[in-house]
This record gives C-alpha cells, sequence and structure tokens, in this order.
C-alpha cells in the first residue's frame, strides 16, 4: 500500500508548497488591505469608521466557501470574465484575511501610547517620519505574532480552494485518491502534512514572539 | 453589462428558510455537544494521569492544525468503512463537534487558569459532589472570562457549518450552489446568502451583548462602586 502510494509523493509535495505559496499570497494582499481599512477604524471622520467595520464584520460574517463560489462562478458571470480557479481562490482568501488583519493592525497602532504620538509631533517630525521611526517600529512588535496565527487560519481555509478545482494539498490528495483508490490512507497523509505545515508555522510564530517580548 | 436581477432568483426563496434553520440547528447543535464536552475535556486536560494530558493536547493541537474539510472528509469517508450508513448530516455534525471541541477545551481552560486549586479542595471539604463543584463553584465564577471568546466560537461554527454543504446538507451555502446554477444568478444568490450569513452572525453578536449586560450588569455597576 504505501510503496504504491509513494510514487505519488511528488503530487503531495507540490500540493504543500501550492497551499504554502497561495496562503502566503492572501495573507500579504490581505494586510495591504488590512492596513488600510485599519487606518480608516481609525479616522477622526466618523464615515470612514462606520465603512471600516462594515467591511471587517461582512467579510468576518461571510464564509470562505461562499466567497469561493461567488468570486468563481459569480463574478465570471458579472464580469463577463473567466476567472482562473487560482484568481478566484486568491481573492476569496485574501478578502477573508483583509478582515482578520484589519483587526491585528488596528491593535498594533492602538498599543503605541498616546505620549508617542504628541512626542514625535511635538518634536517636529514630519507625518511620514512620525510612522517610519516611531509608530510602526513599536506597532510591528505587536501586530507580527497575531499574524501568525492569521496565517494558519489563512492555511487551513485555502484547503476550500480544492472545491472549485484548484490544485493545491487537499485536491492534490483528491486526485490521488482518485487515482489509487485508498480513500483513507491518502486523506490521512493530508491531514498528516497539514499538521506538520501549520505546526511548523506555530514553533516559528512562539519563537518570534519570545524574542519580540525580550528585544 | 450586467444586469441585477433579484426577480430571477425569486422561485427559490421560498426553500431559503429551511436552509437557513438548517444552518442555524447544526451549528446549534454544535455548540451544544461541543460546550458539553469541552468542559469535560478541559478539567480532564488538568487531569493527574500525563497519558490523559498528553492525549487531550495531542488532540487539540491536531484539530487546530487540520483543516475542518480534511476532518469531514475523513469522518464522512470513515464511516461506511466502520459500516454505518453514509449520511452527510451526521458526519458533518460529527465533523464539526470534533473541530468545536478542541477550541471550547481550549476556551473552558483559559477560564479554569484563573481560578485557583483551593476553590476545588474547599468545595471537597464541603462535601459538594463533582457535579454540584461544577455547577456552583466552577461554572459561575469561569462564565465572565470564557464568556466573549465563547460567542466568538458559536459565529465560528455558523461559519465552519457552510461546510456541510461540501457532503449534501442543504444549508444556506447549498442554497446558493443550487439557486446559482439553477437560474445562473450566482450574484444574486450571493448577495441573499451573505445577507443571511451577516443576519446570523450578526443577531448573536447582539444577542452575546444583551445577555451579557444582564449577566454582568449589576456586577459591574457593583465593582464600580
Amino acid at each position: 500500500m504505501s510503496s504504491n502510494l509513494l510514487q505519488y509523493s511528488g503530487y503531495f509535495l507540490n500540493g504543500a508548497l501550492t497551499t504554502i505559496w497561495i496562503s502566503w499570497l492572501g495573507l500579504l494582499l490581505g494586510a495591504v488591505i488590512g492596513a488600510l481599512v485599519a487606518l480608516m477604524r481609525l479616522s477622526r471622520s466618523r464615515v470612514l469608521r462606520l465603512l471600516g467595520l462594515v467591511y471587517v464584520e461582512t467579510f468576518r460574517s461571510i464564509p470562505i466557501l461562499v466567497l469561493l463560489f461567488f468570486s468563481y462562478y459569480g463574478l465570471a458571470l458579472v464580469l463577463k470574465v473567466d476567472l482562473s480557479p487560482f484568481v478566484a481562490a486568491t481573492l476569496s482568501l485574501t478578502l477573508s484575511a483583509s478582515a482578520m488583519m484589519t483587526e491585528v493592525i488596528r491593535a498594533g497602532i492602538e498599543s503605541v501610547p498616546r505620549g508617542q504620538w504628541e512626542a514625535s509631533r511635538a518634536a517636529g517630525m514630519t507625518a511620514r517620519q512620525r510612522w517610519q521611526y516611531v509608530i510602526l517600529p513599536q506597532a510591528v512588535r505587536v501586530i507580527v505574532p497575531p499574524s501568525v496565527g492569521v496565517y494558519i487560519m489563512v492555511l487551513k481555509d485555502s484547503s476550500l480552494a480544492a472545491i472549485i478545482g484548484y490544485v493545491e494539498l487537499a485536491k492534490a490528495g483528491l486526485l490521488v485518491r482518485d487515482a489509487t483508490g485508498q480513500n483513507l490512507q491518502v486523506l490521512a497523509i493530508v491531514a498528516v502534512l497539514y499538521f506538520i505545515i501549520n505546526y511548523s508555522i506555530s514553533l516559528a510564530g512562539s519563537a518570534l514572539e519570545r524574542r519580540f517580548h525580550i528585544a | 453589462m450586467y444586469t441585477f436581477s433579484m426577480q430571477a432568483i425569486l422561485p427559490y426563496l421560498s426553500a431559503l428558510p429551511e436552509a437557513m434553520w438548517m444552518t442555524l440547528s447544526l451549528s446549534l447543535l454544535t455548540a451544544l455537544v461541543s460546550g458539553v464536552v469541552g468542559i469535560f475535556g478541559a478539567l480532564l486536560r488538568r487531569s493527574r494521569l500525563w497519558p490523559v494530558r498528553f492525549l487531550l493536547g495531542f488532540y487539540v493541537e491536531a484539530m487546530r492544525n487540520i483543516p475542518l474539510l480534511i476532518v469531514l472528509y475523513l469522518v464522512f469517508f470513515s464511516l461506511p468503512a466502520l459500516g454505518m450508513r453514509l449520511d452527510g448530516y451526521y458526519a458533518a455534525l460529527i465533523a464539526l463537534t470534533l473541530n468545536s471541541t478542541a477550541y471550547m477545551i481550549e476556551i473552558f481552560r483559559s477560564g479554569l487558569i484563573a481560578l485557583p486549586r483551593g476553590q476545588f479542595e474547599a468545595a471537597a471539604s464541603q462535601g459538594l459532589t463533582g457535579a454540584q463543584t461544577l455547577r456552583f463553584v466552577v461554572l459561575p465564577q469561569i462564565l465572565r472570562t470564557i464568556y466573549a471568546p465563547l460567542g466568538n466560537q458559536l459565529i465560528a461554527i455558523v461559519i465552519g457549518s457552510s461546510l456541510a454543504s461540501v457532503v449534501t446538507v442543504g444549508e444556506l451555502t447549498a442554497w446558493m450552489g443550487t439557486a446559482g446554477s439553477a437560474s445562473f444568478r450566482y450574484f444574486e444568490a450571493f448577495v441573499v446568502v451573505a445577507i443571511a450569513y451577516l443576519v446570523l452572525c450578526q443577531g448573536i453578536n447582539l444577542l452575546r451583548v444583551i445577555t451579557g449586560k444582564l449577566l454582568f450588569g449589576r456586577l459591574e455597576k457593583a465593582m464600580r462602586q
């Protein structure tokens, strides 16, 4: 049995790398959007704050599977373009990650004490200097550790891209299963691979967190 | 240009309440079972026997690191192997509960950490039974700590229940698939389902705030004085 499945190890490996890559892409794009929405949520304008809140609550409440169906089947009909499974999956993961990252980044910026803002203003810094030298270096230390948690969430969610036919780890497993008929063995291998990937990331995350606390 | 037309999916709306109820009932049942098992799991994680502690710790880590979809497939395809009849609803219920129980254990554990060991010893010396200790000593004290994460977990269950559509359970996400593919109006179906999930999740949020005020409002007032 195992020798039979061993010949498919290349598929599993490729699937695992694709999973890691697309989740990373979703996390990065989500962080960019999340930073913008976090600024909206911290803005002085009530309208922007409300819009930011609605954005976060919306994409926190809609399941990723619904987003996937929508971006794969719905957007194709609306925009009259054929979105590839890759684009649809990246879009869905990005939207969902951006809602989580908004809250993480907002908490990071809010963790910088008021006095730091006032002091940098009193020192005559421009807005750019203030962000670059005072706010961001301090906020990043609060932002990075929970971002690792978001990455793991996105990585787990990325398995749903298998439903729209994007060949990542879960879909690669399902294809091998269809080829070999070894249902439970293949699923067990996929589960173990996900466990190894995510557990390694969370171990790396805690190591990072410890370093940030000492520094 | 795409013309947005709610008219097109009107015939499918009659099936929506049933789908919404399926999502809600599946979620509530999952929350109930995983909540009860979670309490005992959290207590067992403090067991004096290290194999018990290790096994529970391993279970929690496994469930937190393996995607729900894979757990669902494993349950769905191993049920027939065990000679049970294949039923998507029970497969979804079992998978969701397995997943949620791990998070519940962690939530209750975080509450128990704040509870001094002396409380258990005092309860035992007063002659309280295990159930009485749980009901009158443990739960009232940890409720405040676990209240907010418990609400988040309930929302996570509702969102997670969307995966039941993969194993042919007719809940909200499955409704979107059916209505969308039959009418070719995925966009409209998406808008309807998105609003339905928003209503469910924000409804839970609202309920949490209200019951929180009722439960802890007096306490908070007393603490401020």
